[in-house]
């Protein structure tokens, strides 16, 4: 069962006269309990879908066209107080900066009982009670002392945690996970991917996880959608789009990664510079930089061409290829 | 082999953390305690570790900018830290620094011909203006850059031109150590591949060292002749890249190694390794400064600190550092 499904989100914001649309025609869903990494660089616009699926836009942009759907409902037409509901109770979300995310001179315990009681009519007493059970269960050493701790007293580690078990106190049907793990050690990152796993396995919350970081993708994932300029250009099941990308600018992310090169070879190189919204091209928005580049990429934005069971590429190359294949 | 262009000994960088009305010293942050480290002309040594294990600390000690506590940084023989100012200025044009983010460490109000020329007028390089203006447009196709670029400002570069730009004002000045801090953190991967080709591709045609701080292990097995790791102020395990990528001997390297999520869709990591967090480097755990995180730990670590055992080009400062297995 799909539990959130996006269809043809346009999210555009005013340059002029003129319209910028960040966000261009994308879809997604996501089945319940699956994890759906969207991957791409700056700009690509991973972080603006999840704000469009939350109505968090920041003005003056806004969400032009498209439909979001949390279990059938569209969230895109709700009255603004039912919207209201629907984030920290039915979507949470966890950012890169546990640090600005959380209230500096409130207790992190009680930051969470909050939290539980703005969606709930439960006491204090109980709702405590749960959020001394979450933080346990998000691996907070010595938990109970940590509920009256400060946030600058704890580590950037615990933070993360803090956010995750505040994310997960409603029991949410979507978690959004913006660069989650980006500001963490190595070895911290691990202990954080090693509990989302956790989590993932025991609540069965569906995860909409956002990175650029390819390692982070193969650890969580289960499908994997790329963006570039604004737009998936290739969607599939994990071991598909890393082990098997289709795509030209998914080759190229994939092959400029240090980790597959072996000492002092020459990594390959994307050339080029991704460019700014307004200069993005007509067609295909890869263009500037592919060395596969046809007559009609630049005027022609590719359909979905399919390559594998839910595999899916945005490409004009790869269509003519399969195109003239028997 | 080559010979030492720059060596650091027995350095400690000492910060004082000072209380009460009178500001007296009521402690120290220790945030380098007793390294050694061998820089070689023309070759790579990376320093690795994460957060607040002090790697910026040394660069920033090597190139004056903290004073040593204790300890000697000798380029080609020389003392640095027993000159006199004067005597000192010579060597400052030796090393070079190239900084994390390319936006905060280039001034804004300055034209990249400003920028770049600045290092070269300080040291009487250039005799007249037109000379100078040669030697900027020189420095900026070295950077693949397009020499018309240096009548522009810093913001009207990309994150990664940017980076170049910080480059070539490093080796304006002709020095024959580069100390890039994280270089290479803030830019997206297609990116990243573009600048570290370059930087290997100036060690080829320069003859350059570089100091490569670093917290990303990827990239140092592809640039790095040979590996330092730091943690909490101390170089727990050196040597050759590709050994202590095949046969690390220290737990913490270890660790490290198994934290790094995996790019290889057939693949995913084990369980982290390395668990808990770095204590605070002022008051640092007695014994082995890595036994309160370490999976190996024994009585014997909590009381003695080990020594860096050296054998042949590697050294490790464990009791217990794995055998090479045969």
């Amino acid at each position: 069962m799909r539990v959130l499904e996006v269809s043809d989100l346009v999210t555009g914001f005013p340059a002029g006269r003129e319209r910028i649309h960040v966000i261009d025609g994308v879809s997604l869903y996501l089945e319940a309990g699956e994890t759906l990494a969207l991957v791409g660089e700056s700009g690509c616009g991973k972080s603006m879908t999840a704000l469009s699926i939350l109505r968090l836009v920041p003005r003056p942009g806004r969400v032009e066209a498209g439909k979001v759907l949390l279990e059938g409902r569209d969230l895109l037409s709700l009255a603004v107080p039912d919207m209201r509901n629907v984030r920290g109770a039915e979507i949470s979300m966890i950012f890169q900066e546990p640090m600005t995310s959380l209230n500096p001179v409130a207790r992190v315990g009680k930051q969470v009982v909050e939290a539980i009681r703005l969606h709930e009519k439960v006491g204090v007493p109980a709702a405590r009670e749960r959020t001394l059970e979450l933080f346990r269960r998000a691996g907070i050493p010595d938990a109970e002392a940590r509920l009256d701790a400060y946030p600058h007293q704890l580590s950037g580690g615990l933070k993360q945690r803090v956010m995750i078990a505040m994310a997960l106190a409603t029991r949410p049907k979507v978690l959004i996970a913006d660069e989650p793990t980006t500001a963490l050690d190595v070895t911290i990152q691990a202990q954080i991917l090693e509990l989302l796993r956790e989590l993932k396995r025991d609540f069965g919350t569906a995860i909409l996880l956002i990175t650029h970081d390819i390692g982070v993708v193969n650890e969580l994932a289960d499908r994997v959608a790329v963006m570039y300029g604004g737009r998936v250009v290739e969607e599939g099941d994990r071991s598909q789009v890393l082990g098997e990308p289709a795509h030209p600018y998914t080759q190229g992310l994939l092959r400029s990664m240090p980790g597959f090169a072996t000492a002092h070879e020459r990594l390959a190189e994307i050339p080029g510079v991704v460019p700014p919204p307004a200069e993005w091209p007509a067609g295909c928005r890869f263009d500037t930089r592919c060395e596969r580049v046809l007559g009609h990429c630049r005027s022609e934005a590719p359909a979905a061409t399919p390559v594998g069971e839910g595999h899916r590429v945005f490409c004009h190359a790869v269509a003519s290829e399969i195109g003239e294949a028997p | 082999m080559s010979e030492a262009l720059l060596e650091v000994s027995g350095l400690r960088t000492w910060f004082p953390i000072r209380k009460g009305v009178f500001r007296s010293v009521v402690g120290h942050v220790r945030a380098v305690d007793g390294v050694d480290l061998t820089v070689r002309a023309g070759e790579t040594l990376a320093l690795v570790g994460e957060s607040g294990c002090g790697k910026t600390t040394v660069g920033r000690t090597i190139l004056g900018l903290e004073p040593a506590r204790e300890g000697a940084v000798r380029f080609e023989g020389v003392d640095l830290a027993a000159l006199a100012p004067a005597e000192l200025r010579p060597y400052r044009k030796e090393v070079q620094i190239v900084f994390q983010d390319p936006m905060a460490s280039l001034d804004p109000r300055m034209r990249v011909r400003e920028i770049v020329a600045e290092g070269m007028r300080s040291f009487g390089l250039g005799k007249n203006e037109a000379e100078r203006t040669e030697r900027v447009a020189e420095q900026l196709r070295r950077v693949r850059l397009d020499p018309d670029a240096m009548d522009r400002y810093p913001h009207e570069f990309s994150g990664g031109q940017r980076q170049r730009i910080g480059i070539a004002r490093a080796l304006a000045v002709e020095p024959r150590l580069l100390i890039c801090d994280e270089a290479v953190s803030a830019l997206d991967v297609s990116i990243q591949a573009q600048i570290l080709n370059l930087l290997s591709e100036l060690q080829e045609e320069l003859g350059l060292a570089y100091l490569f701080i670093t917290h990303d292990l990827s990239v140092v097995r592809y640039l790095a002749h040979e590996v330092a790791v730091m943690y909490l102020g101390q170089i727990v395990e050196h040597g050759p890249t590709e050994q202590i990528f095949e046969d690390p001997r220290h737990p913490y390297t270890r660790g490290l190694l198994a934290a790094v999520p995996s790019v290889d869709p057939a693949r995913r990591s084990a369980e982290p390794v390395v668990l808990g967090d770095v204590p605070s480097p002022a008051s640092p755990p007695d014994g082995c400064r890595f036994h309160t995180r370490c999976p190996e730990v024994f009585d014997r670590c909590s009381r003695e600190m080990p020594e860096v055992a050296v054998r042949g080009d590697r050294g490790c400062r464990c009791f217990l550092p794995r055998a090479t297995e045969a």
